[in-house]
């Protein structure tokens, strides 16, 4: 019985125009979206091969003079290539590269606003990692145009314009007295419209999203993108699930056609724009993060206090770090490269209390959002594809960490050189980073819970909805 | 075949149906006369458990419609006042897809298309859209879905309202064909004249409530419009 | 005629359960908004200004030291947020907020807010702006959809036109109670808004900031404005109320959401930047060019000498190290005017293209404006990196000047708060709002054809409505 009401639903739809004119909307939609991430994509490589080219010049560049200083040329201090000062804070700083994601091409996320590599020296941190990519403020500012946004905001919209009248327009055309004269549940007879639409919905846009990714020419042998292939095939159905079941509500409410879309579009427009934006304004209410004005400050006053007190800081860093006064220390005390050590390292105790500020705040307002992400399933579908294609926060935080850690290994290496005036014959013993990919197994268990933050309400929505269709007014 | 059981339905205050007791049977045609507003849609919309009763039952081939809302409707074929289809099906995908949801076997083309033949609805017709069906069309139909169905109680809601004179004879021919059939049927119709004509029985409403019933067969027509008039006033 | 089938339309609005409750949020959005927007701009001013005068005393309680060590020294300037940035921040986020101005160097303004957030951000920010030319149009496409299609379902229309009622006179009244039911919400927000501002500004509310809230709400009521046309000539055309609706969301999302996608991309792709990386290597190459340098320095070498009619550079009246270091500073001025100028110019040129896609979605021209006036746009961050930029070299020359004046060969020469104060602190004055519209034109003409298509599209709606009876 159900399935042949779902055929005869097919082929109502198929001769809908409504259907035609979806799938016209969402092909080019999907086609530009992918197409537009893969452009971003070939753009971010564009962009960190230039980096690790100008490294690579850079490097040529300093095997010759460090040949030619060998061969007895002479240099001025502040260019010698030998100087492990001179090499850790600015010669031989390394390119630090966040590889785009094999998906990265589905979701452009944050990864136009975050670096996707840095230059790491024996700056602070904070100026390691404040590097910026050119891009256009206004771009940023709307936002692009990818398969994220199609599935984000269109998809839903989707999904209502072909559930809306499910039920309302055959009661206002009359047939829905007629099948109901039959031996036929209105449950029935409205999951088989939902099911019709549903797989309609996704073969369209898994079908078309993934035909578009494979001709962009992205390789599958990687079991691992295969694994979140199938992961974002399951988001966006789980997502679809969920506008089913709140398209649904609306539509065993009983009103007429014109009024459930009204209705089910101020959902949309709460659910998918205000929800979010509300959000935003409000973590950065509660916990706001002060202007980066208040950190230039307070490191230019430390700085100036560091800088004054200059010689007496080195007794008290070598106080610190007793390991480092192995060599001359009489010596070290009155040369310019070890007191600009131990002024920077107390430049950077004193910056640290307002660092911190900015990453308290900032954590407190990821939590919040963690925990009311809930309120809008747009939110957690975006956060899931961004995961995804590897250009969310989640990809950003796991490289800063490791950049941190690379940044601390390379000031070490430098640190200890400095003290000691060893100076640095062989280029290749300088530490090299790679981005090691993080575990599939976290990524696994977030794609879980985004699953169940979806699917749950999607049953229970669904659920109550089919309850109340059994009060359905048929007649009148 | 069916019947209603101090059948009420109560919306808010007013009482659209109170108390209704009737049998119809077996080739029976039972006739609901009364004005506007008097309860017969409702008397047929409780038999289709498209409204829940207030109080009492209608049962149909001897099973109560709110137990066995799928079961009872088996049974049932339900004619409004303009048969409703689906405009971009022809008339044959149309009753082919009715039929298949009340649960007929044969669905093949040949005996779909001698259904219609049947019922009357012009050869060419069957292959076109419903979209261009004139309502006289549609309500055959309609009485083709109860036919391909083998219904064996039908509920009519003013089936002939707005059909021209020779349509509305053709169905009438059409009704008395299929109760000849040992189908009963029950008829909401303001049209006194088919009313005596085809029906066995005449009830007439008023407020809800059935205030008579007689067999057709008990008075000539002007007396039929003489005793509704009378019931119609005060 | 015209007032009574407006106060009608309003009298229905107001019963209608579904408009008080979609005005009730609009309406609590936006103070919210302008509330937040309040609180933001209060923040960052005084960061800002405490930030600039700080600034000013360290450069001033500099030890004495070498005037180019001061150079290098620097200070900072701090981009002051602008009145109106309580209801658009437009593209402030995106953009950074402070800049270091030092010796030898223009740096790009650093610091982007938005790196400090969430990633929920890129949904939108819920600002005043976002609230008056995204959600109250959609208001308005809900209040209007029905107009003229659901009318015409209920038969009310056959009515009204069989009683003489002339369509133009019916399309006429029923845009003024449309409007006067945005009035309804947009009034008090707006009158909140300015009190805000007001309060926000008490002693520094300048002639400037009322001009531009007077031309920002022009804007938007010209906005609302088109937006009412179309609604209305879609809802006359429309065979059914249910299409009507779909046909107007379908214009809302295109013109709201995909619109400034696509715009955006059409002019990143028309005036493509290079990143990061290629410009600093294209910049490096130009301004340390050792060849160039070395031949730059003779020229300048020789012109000195023939200058001074001297034969030495020990013989010269002043320090030729100066010299050679405003020499090099011009070198880079040229260097940068042209890199950061080709790059800048790209980005206006992004933002011409922009006002230009007005045509296809008026919101477009419409938040274009709306940036402009609120002094957030890309023109008004150049103008104030300009302005940085100027006041840099402004200091590089006369530390230079002073040191080609009193450094002697040979000797340290230490300079000390006299010269400090010799440079005068940095103050900014956002350009008028005439320099602002100027640069909007496309955007100011787009949006005036809007109005007249709207116009017409009502017009045209007025003949469709009696032609449509049947
Ligand atoms: N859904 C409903 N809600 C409230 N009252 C109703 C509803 N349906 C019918 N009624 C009322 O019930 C009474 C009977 O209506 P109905 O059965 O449709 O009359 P008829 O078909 O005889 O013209 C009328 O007074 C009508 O107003
Ligand atoms: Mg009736």
């Amino acid at each position: 019985m159900l399935a042949r009401i779902i055929r005869h639903e097919w082929q109502m739809l198929k001769a809908d125009a409504v259907l035609w004119v979806i799938v016209a909307i969402v092909g080019s939609a999907i086609a530009y979206g992918v197409w537009n991430g893969t452009r971003w994509v070939h753009f971010q490589e564009g962009a960190i091969e230039a980096a690790r080219s100008e490294e690579r010049v850079r490097f040529d560049r300093l095997t010759a003079q460090l040949e030619k200083v060998a061969a007895g040329e002479r240099v001025s201090p502040f260019a010698d290539p030998r100087s492990p000062s001179n090499l850790g804070s600015r010669l031989a700083a390394k390119v630090a590269v966040l590889p785009p994601a094999p998906l990265g091409a589905l979701t452009v996320g944050q990864s136009d606003l975050l670096p996707s590599y840095v230059r790491v020296s024996t700056e602070s941190r904070e100026a390691v990692l404040a590097s910026t990519e050119v891009e256009s403020p206004l771009r940023l500012l709307t936002g692009r145009f990818d398969l994220a946004f199609v599935v984000v905001y269109l998809v839903p919209l989707l999904v209502l314009a072909l559930a809306y009248s499910m039920v309302s327009g055959e009661k206002e055309q009359g047939t829905l007295s007629m099948v109901l004269a039959q031996p036929v549940s209105l449950g029935t007879l409205v999951a088989a419209k939902v099911v019709v639409r549903a797989a309609a919905l996704l073969v369209i846009i898994v079908g078309l999203g993934l035909g578009t990714l494979l001709m962009t020419g992205v390789s599958l042998a990687d079991a691992a993108t295969r694994e979140r292939l199938l992961w974002w095939v399951a988001s966006v159905a789980a997502y679809m699930g969920l506008w089913f079941a709140i398209a649904l509500v609306g539509v065993s409410l009983g009103r007429g056609s014109a009024a459930t879309a009204t209705l089910l579009a101020g959902l949309w427009l709460l659910l998918v724009v205000i929800v979010p934006s509300a959000l935003t304004l409000g973590v950065q209410q509660l916990y706001p993060v002060p202007s980066r004005v208040a950190l230039v400050q307070a490191t230019r006053v430390a700085s100036d206090e560091a800088n004054a007190q200059g010689a007496r800081l080195l007794a008290a860093y070598y106080e610190d770090h007793p390991e480092l006064a192995t060599g001359d220390a009489e010596q070290a005390m009155t040369d310019f490269n070890v007191v600009r050590l131990a002024v920077n390292d107390d430049i950077e105790k004193r910056v640290r209390p307002v660092v911190a500020q900015f990453d308290e705040q900032l954590s407190s307002q990821q939590a919040l959002v963690e925990r009311f992400r809930v309120l809008s399933p747009a939110l957690v579908v975006y956060e899931a594809l961004s995961d995804l294609s590897g250009s969310g926060q989640q990809r950003h935080r796991h490289f800063v960490s490791q950049v941190s850690g690379f940044h601390d290994e390379w000031r070490r290496f430098f640190t200890q050189k400095v003290v000691a005036k060893t100076p640095v014959a062989d280029l290749s013993s300088l530490p090299t980073f790679t981005y090691s990919e993080e575990p599939s197994s976290a990524l696994r268990a977030r794609m879980m819970a985004t699953l169940a933050t979806l699917l749950v309400p999607a049953v229970l929505l669904g659920g109550l909805a089919f309850i109340r269709l059994r009060r359905y007014a048929i007649a009148g | 075949m069916l019947e209603a059981r101090h059948l009420t339905k109560r919306y808010g205050t007013t009482t659209a149906l109170e108390a209704l007791t009737l049998t119809v049977s077996p080739g029976e045609v039972f006739c609901l006369l009364g004005a506007n507003g008097a309860g017969k849609t409702t008397t047929i919309n409780l038999f289709l458990n498209f409204v829940d009763p207030s109080e009492g039952q209608a049962l149909v081939n001897g099973v109560d419609v709110t137990r066995a809302p799928l079961e009872s409707k088996r049974h049932l074929a339900y004619i409004p006042e303009t048969v409703m289809l689906y405009r971009n099906l022809t008339g044959l995908e149309n009753l082919e897809y009715f039929a298949a949801l009340a649960g007929s076997t044969d669905l093949s083309r040949g005996s779909l298309l001698k259904v219609l033949e049947r019922v009357g609805l012009p050869a060419d017709a069957a292959d076109r859209r419903v979209g261009g069906y004139s309502k006289g069309m549609r309500q055959k139909v309609g009485i083709a879905i109860a036919v391909a169905k083998g219904a064996r109680a039908l509920l009519l809601d003013e089936p002939t309202s707005g059909l021209d004179p020779k349509a509305s004879n053709e169905f009438s021919e059409l009704l008395r064909q299929v109760s000849g059939d040992g189908v009963a049927v029950l008829m909401a119709t303001h049209d006194l004249f088919r009313a005596k004509e085809s029906g066995t029985r005449v009830g007439i409403m008023k407020r809800g409530r059935l205030v008579a019933l007689h067999g057709t067969d008990e008075f000539s027509h002007a007396d039929l419009e003489r005793l509704y008039l009378e019931h119609m006033h005060d | 005629m015209i007032g009574t089938i407006a106060r009608k339309e309003l009298t229905e609005l107001s019963r209608d359960g579904r408009f008080r409750l979609l005005a009730a949020v609009i309406l609590v959005l936006a103070v919210a908004s302008t509330a937040a927007g309040w609180l933001q701009f209060t923040a960052v001013s005084r960061q800002h200004a405490e930030a600039q005068r700080e600034t000013r005393e360290q450069w001033l309680g500099q030890q004495e030291k070498n005037p180019h060590s001061a150079a290098h020294y620097g200070v900072y300037a701090f981009k002051p947020a602008s009145h109106l940035s309580i209801v658009d921040t437009g593209l402030d986020p995106y953009l950074g907020v402070a800049v270091w101005l030092e010796a030898h160097r223009q740096s790009e303004m650093k610091f982007r807010p938005a790196q400090d957030r969430t990633a929920i951000q890129r949904f939108g920010e819920l600002n005043g702006a976002e609230v008056l030319l995204v959600l109250v149009p959609l208001f308005i496409l809900l209040v209007t959809f029905p107009v003229f299609a659901g009318e015409r379902e209920q038969g009310t229309l056959r009515q009204l036109m069989s009683l003489g009622v002339a369509p133009r006179l019916l399309v006429a009244g029923k845009a003024l109670g449309t409007l006067a039911a945005v009035a309804l919400v947009i009034v008090p927000v707006s009158a909140l808004a300015a009190v805000a501002m007001a309060w926000a500004s008490a002693d520094s509310y300048l002639a400037a900031d009322v001009s531009r809230t007077v031309a920002l709400g022009a804007t938007c009521l010209v906005y609302f404005l088109v937006v009412t046309g179309v609604g209305l000539a879609v809802s006359a055309w429309a065979p059914s109320s249910r299409v009507a609706l779909v046909t107007l969301l379908g214009f809302w999302f295109a013109t709201s959401l995909v619109a400034p996608r696509i715009a955006t991309d059409v002019a990143g792709s028309l005036h493509p930047t290079p990143n990061a990386a290629e410009f600093q290597r294209a910049l490096d190459a130009d301004l340390s060019d050792p060849e160039e340098a070395r031949q730059r320095l003779a020229r300048l070498q020789a012109e000195t000498l023939t200058k001074y009619n001297v034969t030495s550079l020990d013989a010269l009246p002043v320090a030729f190290s100066g010299l050679s270091l405003q020499s090099g500073e011009d070198h880079g001025n040229e260097v940068f005017d042209r890199h950061f100028g080709r790059l800048h110019d790209q980005f206006s040129n992004q933002a011409r293209v922009y006002q230009w896609a007005g045509l296809a979605s008026p919101l477009l021209a419409a938040r274009s404006l709306s940036m402009a006036l609120a002094g957030t746009d890309f023109e008004q961050h150049r103008h104030f990196a300009k302005a940085a930029e100027a006041y840099r070299r402004d200091i590089q020359r006369t530390l230079n000047d002073d040191i080609a004046r009193n450094q002697r060969a040979g000797q340290p020469y230490l300079a000390g708060t006299e010269l400090w104060s010799r440079v005068p602190d940095f103050t900014y004055d956002a350009p008028s709002i005439g320099w602002v519209l100027g640069r909007q034109a496309t955007a100011l003409t787009v949006l005036a054809g809007w109005l007249t298509l709207a116009g017409a599209l009502a017009l045209l709606a007025t003949r469709r409505l009696s032609a449509t009876l049947g």
